[in-house]
């Protein structure tokens, strides 16, 4: 098959799994609803109980999961390509951490303990942890190298969890809120969180994107970059600043959700190559595929609990990447 | 092996002289710069300069370290009451030091030691610098089953350490059967470790929800690292077996070398890669679960240990003793902070290791002068 057909039909399989995912996300639950009954309450309203579940309930869940999901996997994609580290994620790179000491504080300090008001500060902090970590590795010789901005990383993601480890064993009540953000979830996520971070979703896509060719050509190392007209620093500053924006966006709506970030730019490059201008948005459309089935399986697995999305993502998605990095050669 | 190792880029050209200068006595010309040539009798080595002058200031910062553990606490103890404790001698301070704080120093020491140079080991044969036991699974597998035995009622403080034990080692088993495939590919085996990491520690903080909230607390403080009341019953196991493991370290010093070439380097030499590898990890594997069976899974000690030591000696592999001695450092000097910064509050250990050692790994990197683009790991 030709590149290019091999790419349209990728293309156009993530866009029907992703809408699959969403109507699956839509009508199951610990009350299930027809899938004709779904399509109907979206489009003609109505005051059954089962068009009042999806449209208060389940429409706001699975729109954040969307948008989540397409944060958290696209930011992973910009990160391992600036880091040019394939075990590069958000989590390992203290920027989920900063977002989590921001939550921390919150709870422990400032007396904050909804879900819209936790949105700000894990902003903040994941804002402050990227930037510390860009200047780390930016100072000294050489400037921001894959390495120095891993192992710089590294050590940020490793000084923030004692902040939130010291927090947490001194303030016992705060330990009690946090370890139920700290899983990661959708479950209580309403309209109001997605209408405060769309924005933020919409620059921080627009930030990667518009470097998908300098993460291509970092690819192939610093020198080569630089020999095909790159600005390699602008670069990383881009591409890193649109990854912050992006993981805060995932991180502040639904709490530290590890797997997505890691494995889903992973999944992409298996499907689709190399070339960031196709890996971006299909690891956009893969990664809310990939949390909304998690979610939901997860809300009617063990009924009448709900097992946390951040949980049954990991769980889930593990045996996937095993598969796919055992199938063949990992591009770093 | 040896004759690899003059050509390899990797190592250090340790066994050359001897071949080019076979006459004793004869001053050697083809040493390599930065090394000094010890002679005994008819033996000769190569001393790496730098790394032999690293290694001694680590080992005598760690005693001060040490005596300062013994001495600073509740009560102050005189320096030279402390030693004698240590040596022996009857003194009015043999409760506080030799009964309280001595025995949990020694524990300390020990996990430090043993992480160290687990990471060491791991982040060679993954070629990658975030490679360690806590990030491919070991603490992960330890904990999940910790957790999971608390959670379920399991509450006897002997029979946890020996299941932590276990679920380190058999998450790391699982992890390599699952990365095998006609080799030990770095990336692959890096990937599916954190695969798994992520995996278990899904599960292990779905655990924590299940529980009750004392027992969460109390899951909490075992996965952050702590020392207290840690003492003999742990000092002695875990001493006798790295006391087992010494003379694999040394076999693994030397394996390094080869262990951290690029694959189609090794092949080309005609190293079995393959088996060194799985020496190296399974040694890495059996130090870092033994380490996370008596004090928990002490975050980032087996991350920063290394990467500290090998900006510190200069060398292109992670140096073993040093990683060593700076592990131990790294612990005795973070559970001395976690005593007395919030006294009496006790913080657990785990909390303040990454405080002692990140900082100066963040300012090691900031002055680098360029450690070697991409360096081995």
């Amino acid at each position: 098959m030709r590149v290019s057909v091999r790419r349209a039909v990728a293309m156009t399989a993530a866009v029907v799994a992703l809408l699959l995912a969403v109507l699956f996300s839509l009508a199951v639950g610990a009350r299930a609803i027809a899938p004709a009954a779904v399509l109907d309450a979206l489009l003609h309203g109505g005051h059954s109980d089962a068009a009042e579940v999806i449209r208060e309930l389940r429409v706001p869940r699975t729109v954040v999961g969307v948008m989540v999901g397409a944060a958290l996997a696209v930011a992973g994609t910009a990160l391992q390509g600036i880091t040019r580290n394939p075990i590069a994620d958000p989590g390992i790179l203290g920027i989920s951490q900063g977002a989590s000491v921001g939550v921390v504080l919150a709870i422990a300090y400032a007396g904050v303990h909804t879900l819209t008001g936790y949105v700000w500060y894990a902003f903040a902090g994941a804002a402050i942890a990227s930037v510390a970590v860009y200047a780390i590795a930016s100072s000294g010789r050489g400037g921001a190298t894959p390495v120095k901005l891993a192992l710089g990383g590294a050590a940020i993601n490793a000084l923030l969890v004692s902040v939130t480890t010291a927090v947490l064993t001194t303030r016992a009540s705060a330990l009690d809120e946090f370890r139920f953000w700290q899983v990661g979830s959708l479950s209580g996520r309403d309209a109001d969180i997605a209408a405060r971070i769309w924005p933020f979703l919409l620059v921080g896509l627009l930030l990667v994107l518009s470097v998908a060719r300098g993460l291509d050509a970092l690819a192939l190392g610093e020198d080569v970059a630089k020999g095909l007209g790159q600005k390699v620093a602008t670069v990383r500053l881009v591409g890193g600043l649109g990854a912050t924006v992006l993981t805060a966006v995932g991180v502040a709506a639904a709490g530290p959700i590890a797997f997505i970030g890691l494995a889903v730019p992973h999944i992409a490059r298996a499907i689709i190559g190399s070339d960031h201008r196709w890996v971006l948005p299909l690891a956009a459309l893969l990664g809310p595929v990939m949390l909304l089935v998690s979610d939901t399986v997860g809300r009617v697995v063990f009924p009448p609990s709900e097992v946390p999305a951040g949980v049954m993502t990991a769980l889930i998605g593990v045996p996937f990447l095993v598969t796919l990095v055992r199938r063949k050669a990992v591009a770093a | 092996m040896t004759k690899t190792d003059d050509r390899s880029a990797f190592g250090h050209p340790a066994g050359a002289s001897e071949r080019r200068a076979p006459g004793a006595g004869q001053p050697s010309r083809v040493r390599p710069p930065g090394y000094a040539v010890l002679r005994f009798r008819k033996a000769t080595f190569l001393l790496h300069r730098r790394s032999a002058a690293v290694t001694a200031a680590l080992a005598l910062t760690l005693a001060a370290a040490s005596l300062a553990y013994l001495c600073v606490g509740e009560t102050f103890v005189h320096p030279l009451e402390a030693l004698k404790v240590v040596l022996g001698h009857p003194s009015p301070d043999e409760l506080v030091v030799g009964t309280l704080r001595e025995p949990r120093m020694t524990v300390g020491l020990l996990v430090g030691a043993a992480f160290g140079v687990a990471g060491a080991l791991i982040q060679t044969v993954a070629r990658n610098p975030l490679a360690s036991p806590d990030i491919i699974g070991i603490s992960q597998g330890a904990s999940a089953v910790t957790v999971g035995a608390m959670t379920f009622g399991v509450t006897s403080y002997t029979l946890l350490p020996y299941l932590s034990v276990a679920g380190g080692i058999l998450a790391a088993l699982l992890v390599y059967v699952f990365a095998w495939r006609g080799g030990l590919h770095a990336t692959r085996f890096v990937l599916i470790g954190i695969g798994f990491a992520i995996a278990l520690r899904s599960v292990t903080t779905l655990f924590m929800t299940k529980g009750d909230y004392l027992v969460a607390q109390q899951a909490q403080i075992w996965m952050t690292g702590s020392l207290n009341g840690r003492g003999w019953p742990e000092a002695d196991p875990l001493a006798l077996t790295l006391l087992v493991l010494l003379p694999f370290v040394a076999w693994a010093a030397r394996a390094q070398r080869t262990a951290a070439m690029d694959d189609d380097t090794a092949t080309a030499l005609g190293v079995r890669l393959g088996r060194v590898r799985f020496g190296l990890v399974l040694l890495g594997v059996v130090l870092a679960s033994v380490a996370t069976g008596a004090a928990g899974p002490v975050d980032f000690v087996a991350l920063l240990a290394p990467q500290i030591a090998r900006r510190l000696t200069r060398t292109a592999q992670i140096p073993l003793l040093s990683s060593a001695l700076l592990g131990a450092l790294i612990v005795v000097l973070a559970d001395l902070l976690a005593r007395k910064l919030f006294a009496p509050t006790e913080l657990p250990v785990g909390v303040l290791t990454a405080a002692v050692g990140a900082p100066y790994l963040i300012w090691l990197i900031i002055r680098s002068r360029s450690v070697r683009n991409g360096g081995t790991a």
